[in-house]
């Protein structure tokens, strides 16, 4: 399966997601220039936004990447149902583009911060967690200033009864607690998903768990998310 | 204009001689040239003859002294570069912007060897931050600058080292470090050595921030430093990021650069005159060419500048010239402009609009006649007496909690929390958890990079206490399992007109020599500051040396971390404890439980060799599972780390560590060097590798338990639950900052 | 124009100069500090009103702010710059 990779001027963890799916059977990246119009009428099984801070935040994080060309091809091949995986700076970029609810605002603490976490996974209809369990514990790392997944109180409601939420943060056991929440994010969110299941953002990077020589614990949790890709799952996502 | 009129930085000396080199007086531009590459911060005049003691040759060294990075060889076509760099005056004027354009500073010199910058090491010194807010403030910005450049640009910031003391108070010490990687064949040097060959400028526009910053950097801050601001360069990590992907993209494709340097001190001033007297060749420029940011530039502020994010590259002249280059430029949106051609004529020569505005032998500028200071060995002894019986002596558990909640040793992860050490999928052994941080190569192997520095060691004995900071900067890199391969220096004083203070740094330089060449360390790269002093008050820093070092692992069984890591582990002291107490965290707590004049630690290369050596050993021999070295607070502070990381207790008898200390409260935290603690399985084993080395050693206890408990030849003395400690030690500074 | 989180979006930043600044100063009457972003727009418009519409429909279309968190106050500056 080809991958693209989405490279902003900016982005900085382009490289590191090349190579961890590089580790992955079956997938082949490509580097994609976020000018580069081949993105659009090409072949790719999915699409990764990755982390960095594309046009160094400027505005927002995200706000200018999300009105690149790159975007507005990324949203036509969204809409036909490829899968698209938008990583730290990825995951601003889907939120300021509209193709995820809600607003990543600064982190509780005003400071950036990086280190690594316990997510749960809550959703397993989508294409970067149909290799998981519900309730799995995966370690994985942080490392942002703006991180806090915000939306007003009603449209939270529905996200969650809607199933939209995709990871949560957690302590070892997978309960989410106040202590294992690094950020303020309202109700532990640390990634979500569209209602179609296709388009998933996560702020944690699996790319940098997904080798135990890197991982904290020596658990390359991370690759379990990239290789959900290979795995052939029935039905559509979402539903 | 006559030089006296134009509020130059040079000495009456150094016009005289420039006037007679020149048969003629100079113009203002030229002045304006000569006064920022003459500058101490560009042209280490008041210490380059001296830098000629340090060992710069060795089997791995590619690239010495006297380019923008060090160049080690690490195998299979690898190399990794390494520079320091420090902003102490722009950070203590303005904490962020100083710090940030200080990481942009360091990036830049490794990137214009043609390698990527792969980690970012921050050694700072503060003020006291349990007493001075200003302190605190200081810290706080320093810390946000680095991490909000760093973080921008994909560097991971990897280690650091942080010393509180009072002589920093007003005078802040920023230094960062880089280390990058590249191949050994796409190196690419700063001189221009064909002439025809095209000059570029690229990168950000020229514009009247931080004119003058060398000159700035090679005087005393002055006392309504707040004036001073606009001294300070503006940081673009953005544009610093375009220039890294364009320029490695280019190399990556084997695009022809024949020299690249970056513009750093003396702007373009540097960068031309450099380029010109290490290819033996000189530059013809057209200033109007330059992007301004401001209309009105004057040709001398324009080579004076030092706006950030600027590179100057030399490419092939004749047709098809840059056709690798240019387009990938455009693609970044890196602005870039031809300014000028290399000829053979070896001058400097300026142009605006045509006409010539400065015309220099290059060498003049380049080579600033060196300065003999005289100095003079203090006449009163630094060491004050101190009482036959001691007046204070706390008891160990209480000094131990004291010690680990001070900030000089208490955890700093508050600080590297901020910043991202995970970028780049390389670091292997992450902050907090052993002596130095570990990133992979791609050949498989591993460096390991520390900085250390000790300025109360430094200025209570100048010769062993630098030669203590390389001592302990290699100790820091072997716990890790590394060979200590090379090593940037970075020397920090006061007035050099003060005969004391350039006795201190004559005596700093020659102890570090001395080590490294009795080590068989090579330096490849340093830096020299000086005027690190407040001109109201007329104080000067404590001497601060820093060694920064990296080594090589050949392969991943051979890394080792500081926490214990089963019960039961028997606990190794490596090195002899003596009562060297002058100058140790434990003095510094309880001044009066320091009984007779005690020394600062010496420093026995030798002896270091063979320890280090024993050390990797036992690690090659599987025989050991946790390492760590002896520094700050000693043999106690050691065990604790290592409990707190490992969250298991242990049971020691500080009596049986190999020690000349008549006190336990001294074998405990005498900060001596050439010393670590070990555990593993079999200690009978450790012991006999140990003895086969020919080294002190001793087994001193077990892993096991939820508390450190420490006897000394008898019953137990303390018992400090390890919660406590950890509680001690990680809330210490967050207590402070937040 | 002024871009700043909607009323009930936890504000952190503004929350701190409040409590660990301006109250511990003696500024007691202050009751709420929030901190937002500001941009400067120079237009060239026929007349004041279409130069704000211009500027609003900026807002909107190029998602300047993100409606899920922020609010936007465009409005007219008459002092000339500097």
């Amino acid at each position: 399966m080809r991958v693209a990779v989405i490279r902003f001027p900016g982005s900085n963890c382009d490289l590191d997601m090349m190579a961890a799916l590089r580790t992955i059977k079956g997938i082949e990246p490509v580097l994609v220039w976020h000018e580069d119009g081949g993105l659009g009428g090409s072949d790719y099984g999915a699409v990764i936004l990755p982390g960095g801070f594309s046009f160094a935040d400027r505005l927002r994080a995200g706000a200018i990447a999300a009105n690149s060309p790159a975007m507005a091809r990324v949203k036509r091949l969204a809409e036909r149902g490829v899968p698209v995986l938008g990583v730290c700076n990825g995951f601003q970029i889907l939120v300021e583009s509209g193709l995820l609810p809600g607003a990543l605002l600064r982190n509780s603490t005003l400071r950036f911060v990086c280190e690594w976490t316990h997510v749960r996974v809550e959703n397993t209809r989508t294409p970067f967690t149909s290799g998981l369990r519900e309730g799995q514990v995966l370690s994985m790392p942080i490392a942002h200033g703006e991180g806090r997944f915000f939306l007003q109180h009603a449209e939270l409601a529905r996200l969650e009864k809607e199933g939209l939420v995709a990871f949560r943060y957690c302590d070892a056991s997978g309960r989410p607690t106040a202590g294992s929440n690094p950020t303020g994010t309202l109700h532990n969110i640390a990634g979500v998903c569209n209602a179609e299941g296709n388009v998933v953002g996560l702020m944690p990077h699996p790319e940098r768990a997904a080798e135990a020589l890197l991982s904290i614990l020596g658990r390359p949790d991370g690759s379990l998310v990239l290789s959900s890709l290979m795995v052939r799952s029935e039905g559509r996502w979402g539903a | 204009m006559k030089a006296e009129q134009l509020g130059l930085g040079l000495t009456a000396q150094e016009i005289a001689t420039v006037r007679k080199s020149l048969g003629r007086e100079p113009n203002e531009t030229e002045w304006s040239i000569i006064d920022a590459e003459w500058s101490e911060h560009s042209s280490y005049k008041s210490s380059r003859g001296l830098l000629k003691l340090f060992p710069t040759t060795g089997k791995r060294v590619v690239l010495g002294p006297g380019y923008d990075a060090g160049v080690v060889d690490v195998g299979d076509g690898y190399v990794v570069t390494l520079h320091i760099e420090s902003h102490n005056h722009p950070s203590a004027v303005d904490p962020y912007g100083g710090a940030s354009t200080g990481i942009g500073g360091v990036l830049r010199d490794i990137l214009s060897v043609a390698s990527r910058p792969i980690a970012l090491v921050d050694i700072l010194r503060f003020g006291l931050i349990d007493k001075s807010g200003h302190s605190r403030w200081l810290l706080k910005n320093v810390v946000r600058g680095i991490a909000d450049y760093g973080n921008c640009v994909g560097v991971a910031t990897v280690a650091g080292e942080i010393e509180f003391d009072d002589s920093f108070e007003r005078n802040c010490l920023v230094d960062v470090a880089c280390v990058g990687l590249g191949k050994k064949g796409d190196l690419i040097l700063g001189e221009a050595k064909a002439p025809g060959d095209v000059l570029v400028l690229i990168g950000g526009s020229t514009g009247r921030d931080g004119i003058k910053g060398a000159t700035f950097a090679s005087k005393n801050l002055k006392e309504d430093a707040g004036s001073e601001r606009s001294s300070v360069q503006v940081p673009d990590p953005f544009m610093k990021k375009l220039l890294l992907d364009s320029l490695l993209e280019i190399v990556a494709n084997r695009g022809d650069i024949r020299g690249m340097k970056d513009l750093g001190g003396g702007g373009l001033s540097t960068a031309l005159s450099e380029v010109a007297s290490k290819g033996g060749t000189g530059v013809d420029v057209e200033l109007k060419r330059v992007r301004l940011r401001e209309d009105d530039m004057s040709p001398t502020e324009i080579m004076t500048s030092e706006s950030q994010e600027r590179m100057l590259l030399v490419l092939p002249s004749g047709p098809g010239s840059g056709k690798d280059v240019i387009p990938v430029l455009e693609k970044y949106g890196v602005p870039y402009s031809v300014i000028g051609k290399v000829t053979s004529s070896p001058r400097l020569v300026l142009r605006w609009d045509g006409k010539v505005v400065a015309d220099l032998l290059a060498s003049l500028v380049t080579d600033a006649p060196l300065i003999d200071w005289p100095y003079k060995k203090p006449a009163t002894p630094r060491i004050s007496p101190r009482p036959a019986v001691p007046a204070d002596e706390p008891p160990l558990r209480d000094a131990l909690l004291a010690l680990l909640s001070s900030p000089n040793i208490a955890s700093k992860r508050w600080v590297y929390q901020q910043y991202d050490h995970e970028v780049g999928l390389r670091t292997v052994v992450k902050p907090g958890q052993a002596d130095a941080a570990v990133m992979r190569l791609p050949n498989g192997r591993f460096i390991a990079i520390k900085g250390d520095g000790n300025s109360r060691h430094s200025s209570l004995d100048p010769y062993e206490g630098a030669a203590g900071c390389v001592a302990e900067a290699c100790r820091n890199v072997v716990a890790v399992g590394a060979e200590p391969i090379a090593l940037v220096d970075h020397l920090q004083s006061g007035d050099p007109s003060d005969p004391e203070v350039y006795w201190a740094f004559r005596e700093n330089l020659r102890g570090m020599a001395d080590y490294c060449k009795a080590f068989g360390l090579p330096v490849v790269g340093g830096k020299v500051s000086f005027y690190n002093e407040d001109s109201a008050t007329g104080r000067a820093i404590k001497p601060s040396p820093i060694a920064l070092v990296v080594g090589l692992a050949s392969k991943e069984s051979g890394l080792r971390t500081m926490a214990f890591k089963r019960a039961g582990d028997a606990i190794v002291v490596v090195g002899e404890t003596r009562p060297e107490m002058a100058g140790s965290e434990l003095s510094a707590r309880f001044p009066k439980s320091i009984t007779v004049p005690s020394q600062s630690p010496h420093v026995d290369a030798q002896e270091d060799l063979k320890t280090c050596r024993a050390i990797l050993q036992l690690i090659e021999k599987g025989l050991v599972d946790a390492v760590h070295d002896c520094s700050g607070g000693g043999l106690g502070v050691a065990l604790a780390e290592m409990a707190i990381s490992g969250s298991l207790g242990a049971k020691v008898d500080l009596a049986l560590a190999p020690s000349s200390c008549s006190r336990s409260l001294e074998t405990a935290f005498s900060e001596s060097h050439g010393r670590f603690v070990v555990s593993g399985r079999d200690g009978a084993a450790i012991a006999s590798s140990l003895r086969g080395a020919g080294v002190p050693h001793a087994v001193v206890g077990k892993v096991g338990g939820s508390s450190l408990s420490l006897s000394a030849g008898g019953p137990l003395v303390a018992s400090v639950p390890v919660s406590s400690m950890r509680k001690k030690w990680e809330g210490a500074i967050p207590e402070l900052m937040d | 124009m002024v871009i700043s989180n909607k009323p009930g979006v936890r504000e952190p930043e503004g929350e701190t100069i409040l409590h660990d600044l301006v109250a511990k100063s003696g500024f007691q009457q202050v009751e709420s500090i929030r901190a937002g972003k500001y941009l400067r727009v120079k237009v060239v418009a026929p007349d004041p009103a279409s130069a704000k519409r211009l500027v609003e429909k900026m807002c909107n279309e190029l998602r300047i702010f993100n409606p899920a968190a922020h609010s936007c106050e465009v409005s007219i500056g008459r002092v000339p710059v500097q």
